[in-house]
């Protein structure tokens, strides 16, 4: 990855690739006829964050498992162009008989990556999420803010392109997340990765989305995708239209109430 | 009522390390204490006050007052349901953990296995016995495989239950690192296990002293060797009370040696990470 990128506006490499993922009129129903997801056409460009809001059962997490190729379409096409996907959880999801180092480690570890390489790669993320000083620590020992940022360092670890994000959050406690979506825009200026970002929180996902989809249920699909009118940018210091952001919120809190 | 939780809360909360413990000595000891006194006291009172003959039930002065006799008697005997139990137990878990992850690996080894599992869980050991003294002879060997069979199951389906209660995922993260499933299985399910693993060879460490002695009833002094089962029967047909209580107490001393052992070798093990290995008010 090449250093910090000076473009000002959108994503550091936004419309410099083919999209990562692709989705084409891709639908999901389960063998008992339930349809998860109607018809979706979607495209995540490298370096952009694609923020995901809806409530539950609108197929979101459906969506995000097709992007990570654990799930296939029933119908339509998912194009995957995208070497390096890492996958955050809802929980931290870390081993916890493993030393924050070593749960760092452990993607690129399975991986077959070598001893030296990943140990670098794991010292460096646990840098970036400011956690070297408990690297020898044991995940019960950390607040569940710290848990879910050694989640965040393992994720990093493995350098990627597409960052899954499945409600990462959700879990902690309000200020604390706010915290946490700070981070996560910090890290994505650092290394400038793509986000598929999936949350329940209207006020997070316009935050940091440079767009936004918004889902609807019954059956799953998208109701809307909003370009942001004032997106996150490589410029940490760029002040943001906050009332252009709001009114933004209040849009989405509408279609979702209709939808 | 609630006066009492509320200063219970604060003083555990506030204490240190330290003075709790040794503060914490007297609540965790004195009331089985007070409980086994008591016990033993309105014993010795019954028997005395309704002048129990001996040979129906002993007081326990009488008990006490056999052991000295009893015990240089009970050495050897204890050894031999030692070893028989012991052995079966080691053989109990090995087997037990080895299926449990054949069960765990191929869904078709558990649908192969499991029932017929159960279905040793569901034979009275004691029905076997006899079967198992005209195949393997009357002695150690057989007192050591009835130890295991009725040992093995707690041990294989705690492990099962274990390895495949893996966080759904942690699993997911695994696979989609590409990880095999023998390095899963190593690397994943089974620390994860460990604490189910532990359960089943503390049940296991008190079934396999019942198996060996429930062997012994059985056995007799087949080999020239009888262990506490055989005592126990002896002493029994011959009224000898007092003698008997000494020797189930061995028998009790046999299966809580190892049950402690298990305990500690779990505390030492898990207590860094696991939350059933840490103290209660952490």
């Amino acid at each position: 990855m090449s250093g910090p990128r000076t473009t000002t506006i959108g994503a550091p490499t936004r419309g410099a690739h083919a999209p990562l993922v692709t989705f084409e009129g891709v639908t999901k129903t389960y063998s008992n006829g339930f349809t998860a997801l109607a018809p979706v056409d979607l495209s995540i460009p490298a370096g952009e964050v694609l923020s995901i809001v809806g409530p539950s059962g609108c197929g979101k997490t459906t969506l995000l498992r097709m992007a990570a190729g654990l799930s296939t379409a029933s119908t339509g096409t998912v194009r995957r162009d995208v070497e390096r996907t890492s996958y955050v959880f809802q929980d931290p999801t870390l081993l916890a008989w493993r030393s924050v180092q070593a749960n760092t480690e452990l993607v690129a570890r399975i991986r077959g990556v070598g001893r030296a390489e990943r140990r670098r790669a794991a010292t460096e993320a646990l840098e970036l999420v400011g956690l070297s000083h408990v690297a020898h620590s044991l995940p019960r020992e950390l607040s569940g803010g710290m848990k879910m940022r050694v989640s965040l360092a393992r994720a990093l670890a493995s350098d990627p392109e597409l960052m899954l994000m499945d409600e990462p959050f959700a879990a902690l406690d309000e200020f604390t997340r706010e915290r946490m979506s700070d981070e996560l825009l910090r890290l994505w200026r650092e290394r400038g990765f793509g986000v598929m970002f999936i949350t329940h929180s209207i006020r997070e996902a316009v935050k940091i989305g440079h767009r936004i989809v918004v889902m609807a249920k019954g059956p799953g699909r998208v109701a809307d995708v909003i370009d942001s009118p004032s997106p996150p940018t490589a410029d940490a210091a760029a002040p943001r239209d906050e009332a252009a952001l709001d009114a933004l919120a209040r849009e989405i809190a509408a279609t979702l109430a209709i939808a | 009522m609630s006066t009492t939780i509320d200063q219970t809360t604060v003083e555990t909360t506030r204490a240190p390390v330290g003075p709790r413990k040794r503060r914490d000595l007297p609540r965790t000891v004195l009331p089985p204490a007070v409980a086994f006194v008591a016990f033993i006291a309105i014993w010795q009172i019954l028997v005395t006050a309704f002048e129990m003959p001996v040979y129906l039930l002993p007081g326990p002065a009488d008990v006490v007052g056999a052991m000295g006799e009893a015990i240089p008697s009970l050495v050897e005997p204890t050894l031999v349901t030692m070893e028989e139990a012991y052995l079966g137990f080691l053989l109990a878990a090995v087997v037990g953990f080895g299926v449990a992850l054949l069960m765990a690996r191929w869904n078709v080894a558990e649908r192969g296995l499991y029932p017929y599992m159960v279905l040793l869980q569901t034979i009275p050991i004691i029905a076997v016995a006899p079967l198992l003294v005209v195949w393997l002879g009357a002695g150690t060997a057989t007192n050591m495989v009835v130890a295991a069979m009725i040992a093995v199951f707690p041990v294989a389906a705690n492990t099962l239950t274990g390895l495949k209660s893996t966080d759904r995922n942690l699993v997911q993260l695994y696979s989609m690192a590409g990880a095999g499933k023998t390095f899963e299985m190593f690397s994943l399910r089974i620390p994860y296990a460990l604490p189910f693993v532990f359960t089943g060879l503390r049940i296991a460490a008190g079934s396999s002293v019942i198996g060996a002695i429930v062997g012994e009833f059985v056995a007799g002094i087949g080999g020239g060797r009888g262990g506490l089962g055989y005592v126990i029967t002896t002493n029994a047909t011959q009224l000898l009370m007092p003698q008997l209580f000494c020797a189930v107490l061995a028998a009790s001393l046999v299966s809580l040696v190892l049950f402690g052992v298990m305990t500690l070798a779990e505390k030492l093990l898990l207590r860094r990470w696991h939350d059933s290995a840490l103290p209660h008010d952490e």
